[in-house]
C-alpha cells in the first residue's frame, strides 16, 4: 500500500541530489500486521492452548482437601472401586466446575478488556468501565433486599443481577448514541456517569438494608467463583464462545480503529458498525460474567496489557491470547485462595491482584510497551 | 442531667480518696474493685462511666440491648431504639434512630442521660462525637457467653435493679447448665452452620455461634480455622461430613429454604442422607441477649433431638 522509493532508485530517476532522501518511516503497525503470519498465529494459540490444559490439570490436584495421588487416580478414572468416594464427588462437582468456571470468568473478563481498550483507545477501560458492573450490582443488591435470592431455582440472584446490568446497557448505549452515532468518549462519560449513579444508589440501599442482606450484598460484591451450577456454567461458557466468534470477526477492524477512527473509515471499515458490535458484546458478556461472579477485579484491565507486552497488539492474537491467558490467571489464582488458608478461602480478587500485579510492574519495567499497534 | 452524669476517660487519675475505695474493696473481699466505686462502671473498651443516680432516659443502639433493658423491666426508661429491635414487639413502638448509623443530632435531641451500644454497633466517629458532647456512652462487648450474663448483671446494677439483673443472670445460667449437663455425656455430631451458601461462610472459633455449637454438645467442623466467620472449603466440608446442618433464618429474608435445595446436591453428606437439615431464627443465636438461652436450646434439641424430644423450649423467664 505504501511505496517507499529505495535510496538506490531514487538517485536512478530523480536528478542528481547531494543529500540522499530519507526512506519514508513505514506504520510500524500496519507493518506487523501484515506480517502476522498464519504460523505465528497457530504456534502461539497451540502454546496458550497447552498452557490452559496444563493449568486445569495443575489447579485439579490442589484443594482444600488434600488427595493423595491414588484417589485422584481412581477418581479421575471413575474405577468402579471409587464409586461412593468422597473425592469422586469433590473432584468432579466442586473442583472441576469451580475451574471451569474459573477459565470462563478469566476468558470472559480479559478478552471484554482487550476489545474495550481498542474501542475507546485508552488503556485503563476495563469490562467495568461500561458502567455494566454497577447496574448489575445495583440489580443484586436490590433482588437480596428483596428477598428474590431463592425464585428459579437459586438463580434469582445471577438473573436480578443480569436484568440490572441488561438495563445498564440500554441506559448507556441510549446515553451515548442519543445522537446517531455512537462516539467513543460519550460512551465512556455514559459508562462513568451511569457507574456513579448506580453505586450511589447501591449505597442509598445498603445504608437501609438490615445487616444481615447487607452481609450477602458484601459477600456478593467482593466476587466468588465456588460452586458453580451447571446452568451457570453453561451459560457463561455459550455466551463466551459467542463473544469471542463476533469478536475475532471484527479483529481486523479493532486493529484499525484502535489507530485512529478517521484512519479505520479511510481504509473502508464500517467503525459505526464495528463500534455498535464490540460494544454490545462486550457489554452482554460483561453483565453476565458479574451477574455469576460479582466484581473479580484486575483480570480484565491488566491480561490485556501483558499479552500486548508479550506478543504484541494485533487483535488477531491478541484477543484470543487475553482470553486463554485471563482464564490461566484466574484459575490459578483461584487455586491460590481455596489452598492458602484452607480450610478457610480469600476472596479471588485478591490473589489475581498480588500474583499480576508484581508480574505486570516486571514487564513493564523491562519490556519496550506500546499501547496500540 | 450533664452536671450529675458524665463520662470519665480511661485515664485513671481520678481525684476520690484512694483509702475510701481501697478500704471498700478490701471490705467486700475484692481488691481488684478497689478503685472501682459502686457507681462508677468499666465498659468494654476500658472507658470509666460514673453514674451518680439510676439513668432515665436510655437510649439502646441494639437489638439485644434493647432486649436485655426490657427483660429487666426497664422498658419505660428507654427512649429510642434502632429500627431491627423487633423483640419485644412493645420495642417497636419506641422511637426508632436512623439505619446503621444514627443521626448525633437525633441522639442529643432526645435528651439521653445513658447511651448503651455494642462495640460492632457504633462507628468510632459516633462515638467520639457522643464523647464530645458528654453524652454518657457505655460501650458493651460479649465475647463469650458468660459475657452476655454478666453485662445483664452491670446494666441491671447501672439502673439499681440489681437484684433482678441477679435473679435473670442466675435463671439463664441454670438453664445453660442444664443444657450442659443433658448433652455431656454425649456423643458430639459434627454441625456445619451456614451463615451464608454461596460462597459458603461458616462460623469458627471466636465467634459466639461456634461457643453456642459447642456449649449445646455438638463439634462445629470448621472449629481448625482461625477466623470468627471464615470462608469456607466446599469440599472440606464433603470430607468431614457434617451429620447436621444449620441455617439461620431470618425475618425478612427467604432465602434459606433455597439453600437447602442447594445442599441437598451434596447426596453423600450423612445431614442430607438423614433430612438432617434445620432452621434457627437467626435472632436466637446471633443476639448476645437473654434470649440467647432460647437458642441455646434450640440448638441442643437440634443436634441432640433423641434427648429432647417431646419438648418445646422453655418459655423467657
Amino acid at each position: 500500500m505504501i511505496v517507499h522509493p529505495s535510496p538506490s532508485q531514487a538517485s536512478m530517476s530523480d536528478p542528481p541530489m547531494t543529500i540522499p532522501p530519507r526512506p519514508l518511516q513505514t506504520y510500524e503497525g500496519v507493518a506487523s500486521w501484515q506480517a502476522l503470519r498464519a504460523r505465528r498465529w497457530y504456534a502461539v494459540m497451540g502454546l496458550m492452548m497447552l498452557l490452559t490444559c496444563g493449568a486445569v490439570v495443575f489447579c485439579l490436584q490442589f484443594g482444600a482437601h488434600a488427595l493423595t495421588m491414588a484417589q485422584l487416580w481412581s477418581a479421575l478414572t471413575f474405577s468402579e472401586a471409587g464409586r461412593e468416594d468422597v473425592a469422586r464427588v469433590i473432584l468432579w462437582e466442586i473442583r472441576f466446575p469451580r475451574i471451569l468456571m474459573g477459565l470462563f470468568v478469566g476468558a470472559s473478563l480479559a478478552i471484554t478488556g482487550a476489545a474495550l481498550q481498542a474501542l475507546v483507545r485508552n488503556p485503563l477501560a476495563d469490562p467495568y468501565v461500561l458502567g455494566i458492573s454497577s447496574g448489575a450490582a445495583l440489580g443484586a443488591t436490590i433482588g437480596l433486599a428483596l428477598g428474590l435470592g431463592s425464585i428459579v431455582g437459586g438463580l434469582g440472584l445471577p438473573l436480578c443481577a443480569f436484568i440490572g446490568g441488561a438495563l445498564s446497557i440500554v441506559l448507556v448505549y441510549g446515553i451515548a448514541a442519543s445522537q446517531g452515532r455512537l462516539p467513543m468518549h460519550q460512551l465512556l462519560l455514559a459508562g462513568v456517569i451511569v457507574n456513579a449513579v448506580c453505586s450511589a444508589l447501591m449505597m442509598f440501599a445498603t445504608s437501609i438494608l438490615n445487616p444481615a442482606s447487607l452481609y450477602r450484598v458484601v459477600l456478593w460484591l467482593m466476587g466468588t467463583l465456588s460452586a458453580p451450577s451447571i446452568l451457570s456454567l453453561i451459560g457463561i461458557g455459550s455466551c463466551l464462545l459467542i463473544a469471542i466468534l463476533l469478536l475475532l470477526r471484527e479483529s481486523q477492524a479493532l486493529n484499525l480503529l484502535a489507530v485512529g477512527e478517521d484512519a479505520a473509515r479511510s481504509l473502508g471499515v464500517d467503525s459505526d458498525r464495528v463500534q455498535r458490535t464490540v460494544f454490545l458484546v462486550s457489554a452482554v458478556l460483561t453483565g453476565a460474567v458479574v451477574s455469576v461472579s460479582g466484581m473479580i477485579g484486575f483480570v480484565g484491565m491488566v491480561v490485556p496489557h501483558l499479552v500486548r507486552i508479550l506478543c504484541g497488539a494485533d487483535h488477531r492474537l491478541l484477543l484470543p491470547v487475553s482470553a486463554l491467558g485471563g482464564g490461566i490467571l484466574l484459575m490459578v489464582a483461584d487455586t491460590v485462595a481455596r489452598t492458602v488458608v484452607a480450610p478457610a478461602e480469600i476472596p479471588v480478587g485478591v490473589i489475581t491482584s498480588l500474583i499480576g500485579g508484581p508480574f505486570f510492574i516486571y514487564l513493564l519495567m523491562t519490556r519496550k510497551y506500546r499501547f496500540f499497534a | 442531667m450533664l452536671l450529675t452524669t458524665w463520662a470519665v476517660p480511661a485515664v485513671p487519675n481520678d481525684e476520690m480518696s484512694n483509702m475510701t475505695r481501697r478500704q471498700q474493696g478490701i471490705l467486700t473481699g475484692m481488691p481488684f474493685m478497689a478503685n472501682i466505686t459502686p457507681r462508677t462502671f468499666v465498659d468494654a473498651l476500658g472507658r470509666k462511666l460514673f453514674l451518680a443516680k439510676a439513668p432515665s432516659r436510655v437510649v439502646s443502639m441494639a437489638p439485644n440491648v434493647t432486649e436485655m433493658l426490657f427483660a429487666l423491666g426497664l422498658e419505660e426508661k428507654v427512649v429510642a431504639v434502632t429500627p431491627f429491635c423487633d423483640y419485644p414487639p412493645e420495642a417497636q413502638s419506641k422511637t426508632h434512630l436512623g439505619g446503621t448509623n444514627p443521626s448525633i443530632e437525633q441522639i442529643l435531641a432526645l435528651k439521653p442521660d445513658l447511651v448503651l451500644a455494642p462495640q460492632d454497633f457504633i462507628q468510632p466517629d459516633l462515638l467520639q462525637n457522643l464523647d464530645r458532647v458528654k453524652v454518657p456512652t457505655f460501650v458493651l462487648q460479649a465475647a463469650q457467653l458468660e459475657d452476655v450474663l454478666s453485662q445483664i448483671q452491670t446494666v441491671a446494677r447501672m439502673f439499681d435493679r440489681g437484684k433482678a439483673g441477679d435473679e435473670l443472670a442466675a435463671t439463664i445460667r441454670q438453664r445453660i447448665a442444664a443444657v450442659k449437663a443433658r448433652t455431656q455425656s454425649l456423643a458430639r455430631p459434627r454441625v456445619l452452620y451456614v451463615l451464608n451458601t454461596d460462597p459458603l461462610q461458616t462460623v469458627g472459633p471466636g465467634s459466639f455461634i461456634h461457643q453456642l455449637i459447642e456449649a449445646a454438645g455438638g463439634t462445629n467442623i470448621a472449629a481448625d480455622t482461625s477466623m470468627a466467620y471464615p470462608r469456607f472449603a466446599l469440599e472440606e466440608v464433603l470430607a468431614r461430613d457434617p451429620e447436621l446442618i444449620v441455617f439461620p433464618v431470618g425475618t425478612e429474608e427467604g432465602i434459606p429454604d433455597e439453600d437447602q435445595q442447594q445442599w441437598r446436591r451434596w447426596s453423600s453428606l450423612s445431614a442430607v442422607k438423614h433430612n438432617r437439615l434445620v432452621l434457627v431464627p437467626s435472632v436466637l443465636v446471633d443476639r448476645p441477649g437473654p434470649r440467647i438461652v432460647e437458642g441455646l436450646e434450640l440448638l441442643a434439641k437440634a443436634i441432640h433431638p433423641e434427648v429432647f424430644t417431646g419438648e418445646s423450649p422453655k418459655e423467657k423467664p
